[in-house]
């Protein structure tokens, strides 16, 4: 038999725990006293054998375990649980502490007796150290986090669930943590970001390119709007697995109306329309009060010479007055195209009146204008606009809702005017969409107007339940700008 | 009709000169119509209704001096009398309120044809 394959003899065993460096390990007689020392227990108790050998383990202690009989009582649940593991403090020769893992265990002979007692010792002091300083600095982290007050720090789960809230996203967004966390996040959006996808487009983008950072109109918990800043971190572990998202969120609504007072493009943009509709205005004004008249002049005319002409000449005459009065006809329409005249004249009000009763009326649907609630009219360019994103959401009405009613909602909110226009229509059918809604039926036109003017703009339908555009547009200035 | 005991009395008032020409060929083609003058303001127009007392004025809405509401509530207030066509190329409510408030019988649209336009001038006159 080669020496290899021998069964190791005790002494090899003696041989083999006397070399550990890294263990204490020693052997307790039945009432605690040290028997054996290895290498290991000199090194991290300091004792040598010979000055430990014999001595009660207590000596390992520090006072106040042996005060409170600790290792007595250590060596007595040993016996009665077969094992014991315990964390703790312990006392070198030196008087120092180190901070020890000890499992111990009772050594019984063949008949049960007990021997005695085991103790395998590790000095895990610098462990400990790291692990403490881990937590602290983890902890320290936690309350920066909840503490920060002017930024939402959030986190959220790879499908997009709230799973942490701190006390700057209860400040901005309204929710306590407990209504929040397991919400999906896209209820901070508002409902035509949510019908355009937006939320997961955000994430996947996240993803995609590591952080995503976003400007837009967010929802509170109360159902107003606030302009935030937002910049979304997917998050992964240590095997490259998304673990969710981090999310920073600012309210940049203060921020944001300084801005638009002094933003250069946003004035020049103004200054565009503006100056757009003062040319439409012209232009308008021009047909009416001269081509317009022509025409009337002329076909008065024409009618008079029809009337001096004989039977067989009078048949053209007539044709041509059909075609002067069509003419009228097309001019109107184009002067009411270019600039609604009666807006500058008599306001929004009555110029929707007058649109939902000439024009709406006419498709079968019964329109009605409440304007209980508008205090103050908006200034004439706000009008125009207001306008015509009405005229826009009534024509999708019109080719889209089969509606048999339309109500149109006017009222002063937050120094502006919001408007609300709603159908008892089909409402929408995501599964009938084309796959860009926003690109059809005028909706992106509709809400850069409003945002031009420095507003918002959203859309919300319901299958069988209708469909409602709604928007508001901030009163620039001094009120009553523009009218003349 | 043609059993009008009397010439009725019309004074119209347009800034357009061609319409004011066409309304009073229009007018004075008729025996029983008589264009007393023909205004091209509202100041003319109320000057125009002092001196020669027409039954009848035809106002355009948007004149100088103050249109057609202002020239309809001074020539009623000389000459309670008086019936006030509003004849306007405007369609909205809201010029014809402003009209109907100042005190105009009636308010024809520019583009109604030369018959409608006798017609109405008789109505307001026979009120």
């Amino acid at each position: 038999m080669p020496d290899s394959a021998r069964p190791p003899l005790a002494a090899d065993f003696r041989l083999l725990v006397q070399g550990v460096v890294d263990y204490a390990i020693l052997m307790l007689d039945p009432t605690g006293h040290v028997v054996t020392w290895n290498a290991g227990a000199e090194r991290i108790n300091g004792h040598a054998a010979g000055e430990i050998i014999g001595k009660h383990f207590s000596v390992f202690y520090p006072p106040e375990d042996n005060l409170a009989g600790k290792p007595a009582r250590e060596l007595e649940q040993a016996v009665a649980e077969g094992r014991l593991e315990d964390e703790g403090w312990r006392i070198r020769k030196d008087g120092t502490r180190y901070w020890a893992n000890v499992a111990t265990t009772p050594l019984r002979d063949g008949n049960g007796a007990l021997r005695g007692f085991s103790q395998v010792t590790r000095d895990v002091t610098d462990r400990r150290a790291a692990e403490k300083a881990l937590f602290e600095s983890e902890e320290l982290f936690r309350l920066l986090v909840q503490g920060v007050l002017d930024y939402a720090i959030f986190m959220l789960d790879p499908a997009g669930n709230v799973v942490s809230w701190n006390g700057g996203a209860e400040r901005i967004k309204g929710y306590a943590p407990e209504e929040i966390i397991g919400k999906h996040f896209s209820v901070f959006y508002p409902p035509e970001d949510n019908l355009a996808g937006k939320p997961a487009r955000e994430l996947k983008q996240a993803v995609a390119e590591g952080r995503l950072e976003d400007e837009g109109w967010r929802i509170r918990k109360d159902g107003t709007r606030f302009w935030a800043n937002v910049v979304i971190t997917p998050l992964y572990d240590d095997n490259d697995v998304l673990r969710g998202f981090g999310k920073v969120t600012r309210d940049l609504t203060e921020r944001r109306n300084a801005e638009q007072a002094l933003d250069e493009r946003r004035r020049l943009l103004g200054h565009l329309v503006h100056a757009q509709e003062l040319e439409r205005r012209r232009i308008a004004w021009d047909v009416h009060d001269d081509s317009i008249q022509s025409m009337v002049a002329v076909g008065m005319r024409l009618q008079l010479l029809a009337g001096r002409l004989s039977e067989e000449h009078r048949a053209t005459m007539d044709k041509l007055d059909d075609a002067v009065r069509a003419t009228i006809s097309r001019l109107r329409t184009l002067v009411f195209q270019l600039r609604p005249t009666s807006i500058d004249r008599h306001g929004l009000v009555a110029t929707l009146d007058d649109f939902l009763r000439d024009v709406v009326t006419g498709w079968g649907v019964v329109p009605v204008l409440h304007h209980d609630g508008l205090t103050e009219e908006p200034p004439t360019e706000i009008a125009i606009t207001i306008f015509r994103i009405c005229q826009e959401a009534i024509t999708n009405v019109r080719k889209h809702a089969r509606a048999s009613s339309l109500d149109l909602y006017l009222s002063t909110v937050d120094g502006g005017t919001r408007t609300r226009v709603v159908d008892d229509g089909i409402g929408f059918r995501l599964t009938e969409m084309p796959p860009e809604p926003m690109e059809h039926f005028g909706l992106i036109e509709m809400r850069e107007r409003a945002e031009t003017a420095g507003g918002w703009w959203s859309v919300v339908g319901t299958p069988d339940h209708g469909t409602t555009v709604e928007f508001w547009l901030p009163n620039p200035g001094s009120a009553g700008e523009g009218r003349s | 009709m043609s059993a009008l005991p009397i010439v009725l009395r019309v004074l119209i008032s347009d800034d357009d000169p061609m319409i004011r020409d066409a309304l009073r060929e229009v007018l004075e083609a008729e025996p029983d119509i008589e264009v007393v003058g023909a205004a091209g303001d509202a100041d003319e127009a109320i000057e125009l209704a002092g001196e020669h007392g027409p039954a009848v004025v035809v106002l355009d809405v948007r004149m100088p001096g103050g249109g057609g509401p202002r020239a309809a509530r001074e020539i009623l207030r000389h000459q309670p009398g008086t019936r006030i066509l509003a004849f306007s190329a405007y369609d909205d409510s809201g010029t014809v309120a402003e009209m109907m408030r100042a005190g105009s019988v009636e308010y024809l649209l520019k583009g109604a044809s030369n018959i409608e336009i006798v017609a109405a001038v008789r109505r307001a006159g026979t009120i």
